[in-house]
C-alpha cells in the first residue's frame, strides 16, 4: 500500500470549521467523479445504478454530520481518501464493493416489519436468538 | 530385570573409567536441600528448647472439614507440628493431620476406600518412635506427637517418590492425565530433581479393560486403588494384584473386560496415567476445559457432575462430591453418555412437507402452522406429554399452555396413566439416599436398583457390607452385587408378605429401620394401586414409617418424574392417547404411539432425532440439558439446577422460550417473558422446586391414603430398564454407551 500512500499528500490541518466544510464538499465531488469508473472495473452495471452509489456515499459522509471538530473531520476524511483510493486502484475485490456499498449494512434480508407488527418483545427476541 | 542390571553395571563401570573425576559421582546424591544430607544432626539442630505453646490459636483443617463425634467420651489429643488437635478414637494420623489443616501426600490412601499403606508416600514422623511411620495405617494414639515438617519425614518423601519414579515413564506429554495428576504434584512439590536410577525401566502389558477405561500399565505405580474400588464399592472382582515384587502388575485375572455400571470411577481415583477415560484420549488437556457445576439427568438420581467443555462442546463429565447423593461417584451412563449431546441432534424447526419429508423452514413458519392447527382440534383433542429429560420449568410452561388451550391432558412419560400425585410420600425415596444407610434390612419390590438408579445400589450395597443388612427381592432373575434373598417373581410373594405368611416376615418385623422400595415400572401396571397398598399393608405391620424413619421409598427412573408430579402433570383421562387429534411430545420418546389416530398432528419438540420424532409433522429443535438453564427433582425430592455449559445446537431454543413463543403466536399468551417468571409461576404451585440442593420430605406419609380394594392381577413384575446403557435419547445416540451395550450388557 506503501505506493499510494507516498502518492498521497497530507494537506496541513483545516483550520476553521469552515475549511474542513468545502474539504468534504470536495471529497464528495471527487468520490462521484470517480463513480463512472468504479462501475466499470468492479462491473457493477447490473446490481447498482451510479445514483444508487452517489447516495450511498452522501448517507456514509451524513453519518459523521454531528461531529464539529475540525481536527476529528480530517482525520475522517483521510480515512475516506484512503478507501477512495483502495476503491479506484482495484484493491478490493467486487464482492467487497457490492457487500459494502450496494447491500448495505442492513444485511441481505431486508425486514420489512410488517410481520411483526403487535408481537412483543419476547417473540421478537426469539425469532433472533436463544439468548436475550 | 537380567538386562537392565547388565546395563546398568556397564554403566556404572564406564562411568568410573571415563569420568575425569569419579569423586564428583559419589558426591552426587539424591538430596537437592543441602540440610538434609544429614536430617538426623538438623534435626538436633533445629530442636531447639521452644516449647509448643499450650493455647495456639486453632488451625483450619482440610477444605474446612468439621470433625463428628459420635462420642464426646472418646475424644483424644494429639500433638500435630505442635498444635493440640482434639479427634475422635480410632481415627488415623493421616486423619488427624487433617484435621490440623496439614495435607499428607498420599497415593494409595482413599477416605473411601480400606486401608492399603502400600505406597509409603504419607511417611511422617512421631516423636519416640525409630522410624517414619505410614500415617495412614496408623492409627493415632492420646498424646501423639506427629511431626510433618521434619527434615526425617522430608527425606523419607523424596526417597519414595525416587523409588516411585524408578518405573514410571517419563511420558508425561503424551500422558492424559498430565496437569491432574497426583504424581506429577507431588513430584514437584516433594521430589527431587533427579533420581539415582540409571537402569531400564520396567514395562507391562496393557489390559483391555473394555470400552471405557483405557490403560497404559507401565504407567502404575501398584497403589491398588483401583483393586479396593472393584472390589469394595463396585462391587465386582474383576480386577486384581498378580505377581510379586518388581513383577507385581494389576490385571484382571483372566482375559476378560471389566462389567461394573461403576467402571469409570476407577479413572478418577487413579492417581497416574495408567486408568483413564478412553473416549476422552488425546482430546484435550485438563486446563483448556471450561468446568460447569450442573446436575445429571440420565436417570432420577440426580448426580452432581462437572461438565468440561472446550467451546461449543462438552469434552468429558466429571462427578462433583456430594455426600448425600453420589458420594463422588457417577455411573458410567453419567460419565460417558456426553458423545450422544453431539449426534442425531435436531438443528432446525422443520415440517413434514407432502411427500413425507422434513422440510427446513423458519420458527415464524413453523410457530404459525403449529398455532393454526391448536386452534382448528377440539379441546379435548390436545395432549401434551413431557419427556423424562424435561426440567421443571418446561414443563410448568407445558401444562398453563395446554391448561390455556382448554385441555387438561398433560403427563410426563413413565408415570403411567393414572399417577399418585396428591401425596408426596407415594412417590418419593423418602428415606433418603445417605438415609438408606441406617436401614438393617430391604425389601426391593420390582426394582433392579442396579440398572435402574446405580448410585442408590451403591448405596445399599455399602450399607449391606458395613452392616450385614439383609436384603429380599421380588421380581426377575436379575444379577446384584451383594448377597440378597430372591424371594418370588410376582405379586404373589408380595400377597405371602402382606399376609404374613412369608418367611421374610419376622426379619422385616424384627429389624429396626426397615427399608421397601418400590420400583417406578410398577406405575406402568394397570394393577398399581393395589401393589402399593399391599406395600402398604406391609408398611403397616412392620411399623416402617414412624416419627423417626419413613422406611417406604418409590425409586424413579427418570430426571422429570418427580417435579412432573409435583407440578400436577396428571392426565384427566386414561384414554388420551386413542382419541388425540393434537399431540405436543415434550422430548417424549419412551411413549407409545400405537394407538394414536392416523390423522393426528404431533408437534415433537426435543433435541435429539430419536424415536417419536418418526411420528412427527412439526419439529422444533429444543436444547439439551447441558445447554439451558434448568430444575430437575431427583428421586428423594430434592430440587437441583443445570447451568448451561455450552451455546446450543444450531437455531435451537430452550424448552420453555418455544413453547412461550407458541402461546403467543396461537393468541394466548402466556404471562412471564423470563426464566425468573417462570420460577415465581412455580412458586405458586411447587414451591419446594425453588428451594435449591434441600430435600423437602414428604409432608403426610403415605399411609393416609383411603383403603383400596382392586384385584391384583398375578403377573411377574417386569424389568423396567431393558438396557443400562440406553435409556433415553442423550444415551441412545451415543455411540460410546452402544459400543457398552454390545460388549458390556449381561446377556
Amino acid at each position: 500500500m506503501s505506493f499510494t500512500l507516498r502518492s498521497v499528500k497530507v494537506p496541513p490541518n483545516s483550520v476553521s470549521l469552515q475549511e474542513a466544510r468545502s474539504r468534504t464538499f470536495d471529497f464528495f465531488r471527487s468520490a462521484c467523479r470517480s463513480i463512472p469508473s468504479v462501475m466499470e472495473i468492479y462491473n457493477l452495471h447490473d446490481v447498482a445504478t451510479p445514483s444508487q452509489l452517489r447516495s450511498t456515499i452522501a448517507s456514509e459522509i451524513r453519518k459523521n454530520a454531528h461531529i464539529t471538530n475540525p481536527k476529528v473531520i480530517d482525520m475522517l476524511l483521510f480515512k475516506a481518501m484512503e478507501e477512495l483510493n483502495n476503491i479506484v486502484e482495484h484493491a478490493k475485490q467486487r464482492h467487497h464493493i457490492i457487500g459494502q456499498y450496494v447491500i448495505g449494512r442492513g444485511g441481505l434480508v431486508q425486514d420489512l416489519g410488517t410481520k411483526d407488527q403487535g408481537i412483543s418483545n419476547f417473540l421478537k427476541n426469539f425469532y433472533d436468538s436463544n439468548y436475550f | 530385570m537380567g538386562l537392565g542390571l547388565l546395563a546398568s553395571r556397564a554403566l556404572r563401570s564406564s562411568r568410573i573409567f571415563t569420568s575425569p573425576n569419579p569423586r564428583n559421582a559419589i558426591v552426587r546424591t539424591i538430596v537437592s536441600t543441602p540440610e538434609l544430607h544429614n536430617p538426623e544432626a538438623a534435626a538436633a539442630a533445629q530442636a531447639q528448647p521452644d516449647p509448643p505453646p499450650t493455647d495456639l490459636p486453632g488451625r483450619t483443617s482440610v477444605g474446612g472439614a468439621r470433625v463428628h463425634f459420635p462420642n464426646p467420651e472418646d475424644a483424644i489429643e494429639v500433638f500435630v507440628d505442635g498444635y493440640p488437635v482434639k479427634i475422635p478414637k480410632g481415627m488415623t494420623v493421616l486423619q488427624a493431620c487433617e484435621v490440623a489443616g496439614v495435607d499428607i501426600p498420599r497415593f494409595c490412601y482413599h477416605s473411601r476406600l480400606s486401608i492399603a499403606g502400600n505406597c509409603r508416600m504419607c511417611l511422617v514422623e512421631v516423636e519416640k518412635s525409630p522410624k517414619p511411620v505410614a500415617s495412614c495405617a496408623m492409627p493415632a494414639l492420646p498424646g501423639m506427637k506427629i511431626k510433618t515438617d521434619t527434615p526425617v519425614a522430608k527425606k523419607a518423601r523424596e526417597g519414595v517418590m525416587e523409588f516411585l519414579l524408578m518405573n514410571h515413564p517419563l511420558d508425561c506429554p503424551i500422558c492424559d492425565q498430565g496437569g491432574e495428576c497426583d504424581l506429577q504434584d507431588q513430584s514437584m512439590a516433594f521430589g527431587s530433581d533427579r533420581g539415582r536410577f540409571t537402569e531400564m525401566k520396567r514395562s507391562v502389558v496393557d489390559k483391555n479393560l473394555g470400552p471405557l477405561v483405557k490403560t497404559v500399565m507401565t504407567r502404575c505405580i501398584q497403589c491398588t486403588r483401583c483393586v479396593r474400588f472393584a472390589t469394595e464399592v463396585a462391587g465386582v472382582q474383576d480386577l486384581g494384584m498378580l505377581g510379586r515384587g518388581s513383577g507385581e502388575e494389576i490385571g484382571t485375572y483372566v482375559e476378560r473386560l471389566m462389567t461394573s455400571e461403576l467402571s469409570g470411577n476407577v479413572i478418577d481415583i487413579c492417581p497416574v496415567g495408567a486408568l483413564t477415560s478412553k473416549p476422552f484420549a488425546f482430546k484435550a488437556r485438563n486446563w483448556e476445559l471450561k468446568g460447569t457445576e450442573s446436575i445429571d439427568v440420565t436417570d432420577a438420581v440426580g448426580s452432581n457432575i462437572r461438565i468440561d467443555s472446550r467451546g461449543p462442546e462438552v469434552m468429558r463429565i466429571l462427578p462433583r462430591l456430594n455426600e448425600d447423593i453420589n458420594e463422588e461417584w457417577i455411573s458410567d451412563k453419567t460419565r460417558f453418555c456426553y458423545d450422544g449431546l453431539k449426534r442425531q441432534r435436531l438443528n432446525d424447526p422443520m415440517i413434514r412437507g407432502a411427500d413425507g419429508r422434513f422440510k427446513t423452514v423458519s420458527w415464524r413458519d413453523a410457530l404459525a402452522v403449529v398455532a393454526e392447527v391448536a386452534h382448528q382440534v377440539k379441546p379435548e383433542e390436545i395432549v401434551g406429554i413431557a419427556g423424562q429429560l424435561s426440567d421443571a420449568e418446561s414443563m410448568m410452561v407445558l401444562k398453563d399452555f395446554l391448561n390455556k388451550m382448554g385441555s387438561n391432558n398433560v403427563w410426563s412419560e413413565g408415570n403411567g396413566m393414572h399417577p399418585n400425585a396428591d401425596l408426596r410420600s407415594g412417590h418419593l425415596l423418602n428415606s433418603t439416599m445417605s438415609g438408606l444407610e441406617k436401614a438393617d434390612i430391604f425389601l426391593l419390590v420390582g426394582t433392579q436398583p442396579r440398572v435402574e438408579a446405580a448410585m442408590v445400589n451403591a448405596r445399599i450395597r455399602k450399607t449391606v457390607r458395613a452392616t450385614q443388612a439383609k436384603v429380599g427381592y421380588i421380581g426377575p432373575a436379575t444379577d446384584f452385587n451383594y448377597d440378597h434373598q430372591h424371594l418370588g417373581t410376582g405379586p404373589q410373594t408380595l400377597i405371602e408378605i402382606a399376609e404374613g405368611r412369608h418367611s421374610f416376615c419376622s426379619a422385616l418385623l424384627n429389624a429396626k429401620n426397615p427399608a421397601i422400595i418400590v420400583g417406578a415400572g410398577i406405575f406402568e401396571r394397570n394393577d398399581k394401586d393395589a401393589i402399593f397398598s399391599a406395600v402398604e399393608t406391609i408398611a403397616k405391620h412392620g411399623k416402617i414409617i414412624r416419627r423417626d424413619w419413613n422406611g417406604l421409598n418409590v425409586l424413579l427412573l427418570n430426571a422429570a418424574q418427580a417435579a412432573a408430579l409435583d407440578l400436577g402433570l396428571v392426565p384427566e383421562s386414561g384414554k388420551s392417547i386413542e382419541s388425540a387429534k393434537f399431540l405436543y411430545l415434550m422430548g417424549a420418546d419412551d411413549v407409545n404411539l400405537e394407538k394414536l389416530p392416523s390423522d393426528a398432528f404431533v408437534v415433537y419438540q426435543g433435541h435429539h432425532g430419536d424415536r417419536n420424532v418418526y411420528r412427527a409433522n412439526v419439529i422444533f429443535p429444543a436444547a439439551a440439558f447441558s445447554e439451558k438453564e434448568g430444575t430437575y427433582e431427583n428421586t428423594e425430592g430434592r430440587a437441583q439446577q443445570t447451568l448451561p455449559a455450552v451455546p446450543t445446537v444450531g437455531d435451537s431454543r430452550d424448552d420453555w422460550k418455544i413453547i412461550r413463543a407458541l402461546s403467543e403466536v396461537a393468541g394466548i399468551w402466556l404471562p412471564y417473558d423470563t426464566l425468573s417468571a417462570v420460577r415465581s409461576r412455580i412458586r405458586t404451585v411447587a414451591p419446594n422446586l425453588l428451594h435449591m440442593d434441600e430435600t423437602e420430605p414428604a409432608t403426610f406419609s403415605a399411609l393416609l391414603k383411603p383403603e383400596f380394594c382392586q384385584k391384583m392381577s398375578l403377573t411377574p413384575f417386569g424389568a423396567a430398564v431393558e438396557n443400562f446403557y440406553m435409556t433415553d435419547s442423550i444415551t441412545r445416540a451415543s455411540k460410546i454407551m452402544a459400543q457398552c451395550s454390545a460388549l458390556l450388557s449381561k446377556k
